[in-house]
């Protein structure tokens, strides 16, 4: 058990490190997919709710500190992701549900989650109105990620052939 | 414990949601950019008007407090008031004293008045200036509103006067109307009176009375009162003729002794000229 929170610190550091420093250059018209979101929702999927919780906090909380923008507003956001995510969690349909579109779909629906808590914070005080960045960003973000996270679903698909 | 222990497993997952919200929303507090800034106000605008619509719900202590505070201003501004009115009063009737002083021609020492007696027949005032001052003896007293008497007794500090208030005062005095001429005296009661005056002479109610050049020792022209009642007797050839005096005696604190000496040689006539007849 661990082994496998050490794995979840060092995967997690690992694709903190991609977030910020690789995948703006596979950014579309400024729309930048979250891989850290897939991640969380992988987490949450796989060792249930609490993890999800616990690793969504962790996670947004490094990534603020790295990139220094917005202290707490990725902690709280991707927190509340990893409860989300962690009502998908069945512990005998985990790896059905990750090599399915089923996995895809969850990411979906917590990236909109996500978008939409931090496009409301984000939002505030500025001239950006919260319809047009949660259409503009939120709903673009969110369609990115989740069509990225086909890759993962299909290496799942590949790794637990039935 | 046992079931505060269960109940705590069973929600364990909303339970460190909530701790880590809270821990994520102290580390947004911390920030301070513009999107903080916002939600700040509508905080406060949000717990402003949850204060607003409970404020209709009376708070007894507060109010209590509330109410123990405004009596204490209450009785600050009471005090207040009344020392800025006392300052008015004080600085209008210094103008009066000022004015009255400009106006008049007269040689006139200001002076306190530091006791006085209202309720003897022989009425008399005290005055914190005397000798050193220039007070003389038979020097008339005045202020603002007119005749109070004449200087009887002088130190060096202080000087006593007698009030017009006073049996043995004595004062040449004539109607400001008609100027006829009579004596003011005082017989013990409410009004002076004045004497020697004709039945047939020209005298009415209302009529002002001021001091006479016939003085030697008042100048002419002071106010002394006005004429309130005018009563005839028979068998006397004069009128008794009540005049209110013009001074308040029970509230003069100020008053201006008249630094004038009789002329010498008029009286010296006078008195020869009285040896002559």
């Amino acid at each position: 058990m661990i082994a496998r929170e050490v794995r979840y610190g060092l995967v997690s550091l690992f694709l903190i490190l991609l977030q910020t420093q690789v995948m703006r250059y596979l950014s579309l018209e400024g729309i930048t997919p979250d891989i850290l979101m897939i991640w969380i929702v992988y987490i949450a999927l796989m060792s249930g709710q609490m993890h999800g919780i616990i690793w969504g906090f962790s996670v947004g909380v490094v990534f603020d500190l790295v990139t220094g923008n917005f202290i707490g507003l990725s902690a709280l956001t991707k927190t509340i992701c990893g409860f989300v995510a962690g009502y998908f969690f069945n512990e005998n349909k985990t790896i059905l549900t990750l090599r399915s579109y089923r996995f895809v779909i969850i990411v979906l629906i917590v990236s909109l989650v996500h978008n939409t808590i931090y496009f409301v914070i984000f939002t505030q005080g500025t001239d950006i109105g919260f319809i047009r960045a949660i259409f503009q960003f939120g709903l673009a973000t969110a369609l990115y990620t989740s069509t990225l996270t086909l890759l993962p679903m299909f290496r799942f698909g590949r790794k637990y052939q039935v | 414990m046992e079931r505060l222990i269960n109940i705590i497993l069973l929600f364990k997952e909303y339970i460190v949601l909530v701790i880590l919200i809270i821990v994520s929303l102290v580390l947004l507090s911390n920030n301070d950019n513009r999107q903080l800034h916002a939600i700040r106000g509508y905080t406060i605008g949000f717990v402003g008007a949850m204060q607003n619509a409970l404020s209709v719900i009376p708070n007894v202590f507060e109010l209590k407090r509330e109410n123990r505070i405004l009596r204490q201003l209450n009785v600050n501004l009471s005090d207040e008031v009344n020392r800025l009115r006392e300052a008015r009063l004080e600085n209008h009737h210094l103008h009066q004293m000022l004015s009255f002083k400009e106006q008049g021609k007269l040689p006139l020492l200001p002076a306190d008045v530091v006791g006085k007696s209202l309720h003897l027949l022989r009425n008399t005032l005290t005055i914190a200036i005397g000798e050193q001052d220039g007070v003389r003896v038979d020097m008339p007293i005045i202020c603002e509103t007119g005749l109070v008497g004449k200087i009887i007794a002088t130190s060096a500090h202080y000087s006593v006067g007698q009030l017009v208030l006073n049996k043995d005062f004595r004062v040449s005095a004539k109607v400001q109307r008609s100027r006829i001429v009579g004596i003011i005296a005082w017989d013990g009661g409410e009004t002076l009176r004045l004497k020697n005056v004709a039945k047939k002479q020209d005298i009415r109610e209302g009529d002002v009375i001021l001091t006479s050049e016939y003085s030697n020792i008042f100048p002419r022209d002071i106010k002394i009162g006005t004429v309130v009642r005018i009563s005839e007797k028979t068998g006397n050839l004069f009128k008794d003729v009540d005049v209110e005096p013009n001074v308040d005696f029970f509230t003069l604190e100020q008053v201006f002794v008249v630094t004038t000496v009789p002329d010498m040689e008029r009286v010296s006539l006078e008195k020869n000229a009285g040896h002559l007849k």
